[in-house]
């Protein structure tokens, strides 16, 4: 774990949204499963998760339901909202356009200026 | 953004659950993750550690959780709230001080604005009402500035003025109706078909008059109001057809109004048709106007007043072509104006609500004023703490937002006290006879009015922490902190903004009691202005004759005759007399007169006179003054003597050389044959006809009453006794005479005098009640200021003292003190008070913008009060005990 990169800001909300549009989740759930998807090459700090599941709530973006866990107890899944699926997608396509460009700006060499 | 408020209105609401899910959902997460660490075999007591560190301050992320669903400022504001009632409820002298001044001064402003919203801003309760107009004939340069307008008006403009869709026409009146014994006399209007659909209010029941109905033959049709038709007919749904007797005739109805429907301030309960005969409609008839006949008339959408009037304009002038009377006519200044329905309704007591208005909020000012201050000196005790938490890193705006939010929760709690206290107001004004004034009695605290005193109360607030915050901002940290309790040098600044809004209240007051001042001068004087007869032990009563048993001058005359016998031998009254109009009736109608030998002078028109057609002994009970001959008695009536009265301006205006006795004039505008002249046999004093404020001298001429073919009139006769006492008496003589026949509006002359006043005592009265509060809110304000200023001199003064001062020398600082504030004000006061009083000219009778007296006995209050507001704290401080002041902090 000891090499798990800093998350880039703005990136959490979008990661919440993809590990939760895979299927409902709890919130350690959605910290598992980012590390997971990310190859664990990404760590969420805990603090953080929490309010920035809330913030999504509150934008409509995910819907949370109680539910019973797979260990029999309730905990609380939270589920990707048509909004919520519409804004991934939009925020996937920006993220990739971005990386694309920086990845094209960064592996331009001296003779293709 | 809808979406996210319903989150937070959930969170809000159902907090708890929000809460206690928000920590299942943590312990959650550190309970499955301490079970994850001891799977990966770590010891559970270590597990459980670690979860709880990893995972971070619990507090901070809840904290962070309910931001991201903005419940913190709610947390935030509830804080506030409940600190900011914490401190207004360690200081209930300042709490309650405040609480009464602000309920008072929003009280009474609501109070205003209610009239105001409904007499004035308010559209009258029609579909787009305000595309209503009404016309009427104008006569100026005749002295009618008013008559109302004509049957043939109504049939000449009908369809031809395009600029409106409607037209109707209709008259006030009274009628008998009901069954024989139980007979009452209602208010009426006939009115022509159009009527209501002008208005846009129909029958709910039945239907509208039809043109058929117009003529006398046709018109035995009756449309009820719904409060008549629930009193009469018992709410009874099947009353479209019943029969009611009217004037003795039958009339079917055929239609039932809605509840709410009301046309203008009017009280009828019964609809009839206008009918009227072809001879009415023709253009002789056409300045026939009158004092109860008007016009109404609906704009086309898109149409506008001047629109409408150039066309009404147009038409006249093509009329007038071959109008017998176009001449005289244009030399009266004729004119038919077209001006909106509730403009011209609400005319005459729009001045004195805003009046009013203006008045209040003065009194408003100076209560916030009042409350500004005694917060300031609130503030300036608390600076010490208050710069303690700012250095401790209370923010600028939180400090702001503190100070704003403790004056809301007093002018909030304030608002909510001055809704009941404007409640208590309107039940005054129906005490003071706002029902009598136009739309009067629509007046009512409504939720409009309700929500207008909630955003007055929110906006008070703001202003109110204005200062207090930019006082708590200024940045004096170090200063306060270091200083001693005293405070160092008081601040100039805040003292002379103290003073000043001193001064402020000290003008402000003086302008209103200034205000009340002229107001009650000009009742007084109103009051004082002598009628023209003697106005005591007169008892007044009204009677219509129904055409159909009284169809004739003869038969009317019997009726009066014998009515006037048997008024005659009731005990204490010494005589009794019929007239076709009282004076102060509220109605006063004029006609012309035609004076033989009277050649008009150039640029004069006919005049209007006031007309009265007198039976019995009318003089004498009135008590008119007879200036020259003799009065009209009963036996001109009986005898139908061509002979009639004048009064002195009458005799005045037409014979300013020569004697009136024996003159001959005609009645209506043209000189006809002598056999119908009448002599003039006496000349009377003059009579205050329309209101004793009423200064025009109009003239008056009196007849005989057997030559007026009207069925209205009044009673009036003179007794030794209370007059109210006879009351009974006079109905049941005119029941004994005639079963069927009701007396209604049965009042003693002095009453009809005291009412036709009441829109100048009314304001009189509550403006004199405003001057006091303000007057009471001025001297808590100068005795706030002025105590607040000895409590932090205590020092100053005790060192003084110490080195030899005297008393007297410490009172004399302050009642000098007291003494400048005063003179600043007042002289500021009377300017003010000069450009009110020229401001309040058209409410004043007989009054001057600056009266000598008004201004001397307002600027002696306020020095009264003054003086008497720094009597205790220059008393207080001229005790301070050099030891005690020096020792004590």
């Amino acid at each position: 774990m000891g090499k798990a990169a800093d998350l880039l800001p703005g990136t959490l909300d979008m990661l919440i949204l993809k590990a939760v549009s895979l299927k409902p989740l709890h919130g350690y759930g959605v910290l598992l499963r980012i590390r997971q998807i990310s190859g664990e090459a990404l760590e969420i700090p805990q603090g953080s998760l929490y309010p920035a599941l809330y913030r999504l709530e509150h934008q409509d973006l995910i819907t949370a339901e109680w539910r019973q866990s797979e260990n029999n107890r309730r905990a609380k899944y939270y589920t990707l909202t048509a909004a919520g699926r519409r804004r991934l997608r939009e925020e996937t396509d920006g993220w990739n356009r971005l990386a694309s460009a920086i990845a094209a700006a960064l592996n331009t060499t001296p003779e293709e200026v | 953004m809808w979406k996210r408020l319903r989150s937070l209105f959930r969170a809000l609401i159902s907090r708890r659950d929000f809460e206690a899910g928000m920590t299942e959902e943590l312990r959650f997460h550190i309970e499955q993750y301490a079970g994850d660490l001891v799977r990966s075999g770590v010891s559970p007591e270590d597990a459980a550690r670690r979860a709880r560190i990893e995972f971070g301050s619990l507090n901070s992320v809840q904290e962070d959780c309910r931001e991201a669903r903005s419940l913190h400022l709610f947390d935030e504001l509830l804080r506030e709230l409940r600190y900011a009632a914490r401190l207004l409820r360690k200081a209930p002298g300042f709490t309650a001080t405040a609480l009464v001044t602000l309920a008072i001064c929003i009280g009474a402003n609501l109070t205003i604005f209610a009239a105001i919203d409904s007499v004035l801003l308010r559209p009258l309760p029609f579909p787009d009402a305000g595309r209503l107009v009404t016309v009427f004939n104008t006569y100026p340069k005749a002295g009618v500035d008013r008559d109302g307008s004509s049957l043939t008006n109504y049939y000449e403009r009908r369809g031809h003025i395009s600029a409106f869709t409607a037209l109707a026409i209709y008259r006030y009146g009274t009628a008998i109706a009901g069954e024989a014994g139980s007979t009452e006399r209602e208010q009426i209007t006939r009115v022509s078909p159009d009527f209501f659909s002008t208005l846009g209010i129909g029958p709910v029941m039945g239907r509208a008059f039809t043109e058929q109905e117009t003529t006398y033959q046709t018109d035995g049709v009756a449309i009820l109001t719904d409060a008549y038709w629930r009193q009469r007919f018992n709410a009874d749904p099947h009353a479209i057809g019943r029969q009611i007797r009217v004037d003795g005739l039958p009339k079917t109805v055929i239609g039932v109004l809605p509840r709410t429907f009301r046309f203008l301030s009017s009280e009828a309960r019964l609809y009839f048709p206008l009918a009227s005969r072809p001879q009415d409609r023709t253009p002789q008839q056409r300045h026939s106007g009158g004092n109860f006949t008007h016009m109404i008339g609906r704009l086309r959408p898109g149409a506008t007043l001047t629109e409408a009037q150039s066309q009404i304009d147009l038409q006249n002038a093509a009329l007038e072509k071959d109008d017998p009377e176009a001449k005289m006519m244009a030399d009266a200044g004729f004119r038919s104006l077209v001006v909106s329905l509730h403009a011209d309704h609400v005319a005459s007591i729009r001045p004195t609500l805003l009046l009013m208005q203006a008045g209040v909020l003065a009194l408003l000012l100076i209560g916030t004023v009042n409350l500004i201050n005694l917060l300031l000196i609130r503030a300036n005790g608390r600076s010490k703490e208050l710069a303690v938490r700012q250095a401790l890193g209370a923010s600028r705006r939180h400090v702001v937002s503190e100070a704003m939010i403790e004056t809301t929760l007093l002018t909030l709690v304030a608002g909510l006290l001055g809704c009941a206290v404007g409640a208590g107001g309107i039940r005054l004004l129906a005490v003071l006879g706002a029902g009598r004034l136009p739309l009067g009695a629509h007046i009512a605290l409504d939720a409009r009015v309700g929500l207008v005193a909630l955003g007055g109360a929110i906006a008070m607030g703001i202003v109110l922490a204005a200062p207090i915050a930019w006082f708590n901002l200024r940045g004096h940290l170090a200063n306060a902190i270091q200083s001693e309790t005293r405070g160092g040098t008081s601040s100039r600044a805040a003292q002379h903004l103290r003073h000043s809004f001193i001064v402020a209240q000290i003008a402000l007051s003086f302008i209103l009691l200034a205000g009340a001042g002229l107001l009650g001068l000009s009742l007084k004087r109103a009051m004082a202005v002598p009628p023209g007869f003697r106005s005591d032990h007169i008892l007044t009563g009204q009677i219509s004759l129904p055409w159909s048993r009284y169809p004739d001058g003869p038969a009317r005359l019997a009726f009066t005759e014998r009515l006037m016998q048997e008024i005659g031998r009731q005990p204490g009254v010494s005589s009794a007399g019929v007239v076709t109009n009282v004076p102060l009736s509220g109605n006063s109608g004029k006609s012309a007169a035609a004076v033989k030998g009277h050649i008009l002078r150039p640029g004069e028109s006919p005049h209007g006179h006031y007309s009265y057609w007198v039976g019995g002994d009318y003089f004498g009970a009135l008590g008119f003054g007879l200036r020259a001959g003799r009065f009209l008695a009963a036996a001109d009536s009986r005898r139908a003597e061509r002979v009639c009265v004048v009064d002195e301006d009458f005799a005045r205006y037409y014979w300013p050389d020569a004697s009136a006795l024996g003159q001959h004039l005609f009645q209506g505008s043209e000189v006809r044959s002598d056999a119908e002249a009448f002599t003039v046999v006496g000349v009377v004093g003059r009579v205050k006809q329309a209101g004793l404020t009423d200064d025009a001298a109009q003239g008056a001429v009196y007849y005989p009453y057997v030559f007026r073919s009207d069925n209205d009139l009044f009673i009036a006769a003179r007794t030794g006794l209370p007059p109210e006492s006879l009351g009974l008496t006079l109905q049941r003589i005119v029941r004994q005479l005639d079963p069927d026949l009701p007396v209604n509006d049965v009042r003693s002359m002095e009453s009809r005098i005291a009412d036709s006043l009441v829109d100048r005592r009314a304001p009189a009265l509550l403006a004199g009640l405003f001057s006091a509060i303000a007057v009471l809110l001025t001297a808590i304000g100068t005795y706030g200021v002025l105590s607040y200023a000895v409590a932090q001199r205590r020092r100053e003064i005790g060192v003084r003292m110490a080195l030899g001062a005297r008393p007297e020398q410490i009172r004399g600082q302050f009642f000098s003190l007291a003494l400048r504030l005063l003179v600043c004000g007042t002289t500021l006061g009377l300017i003010g008070a000069w450009l009110t009083g020229k401001a309040m000219q058209t409410v004043l009778f007989h009054v001057p913008a600056l009266n000598l007296a008004t201004l001397a006995g307002a600027a002696a209050i306020m020095g009264l009060v003054s003086v008497v507001a720094c009597l205790l704290p220059s008393h207080r401080a001229a005790r301070i005990s050099p030891m005690e002041a020096l020792a004590g902090e």
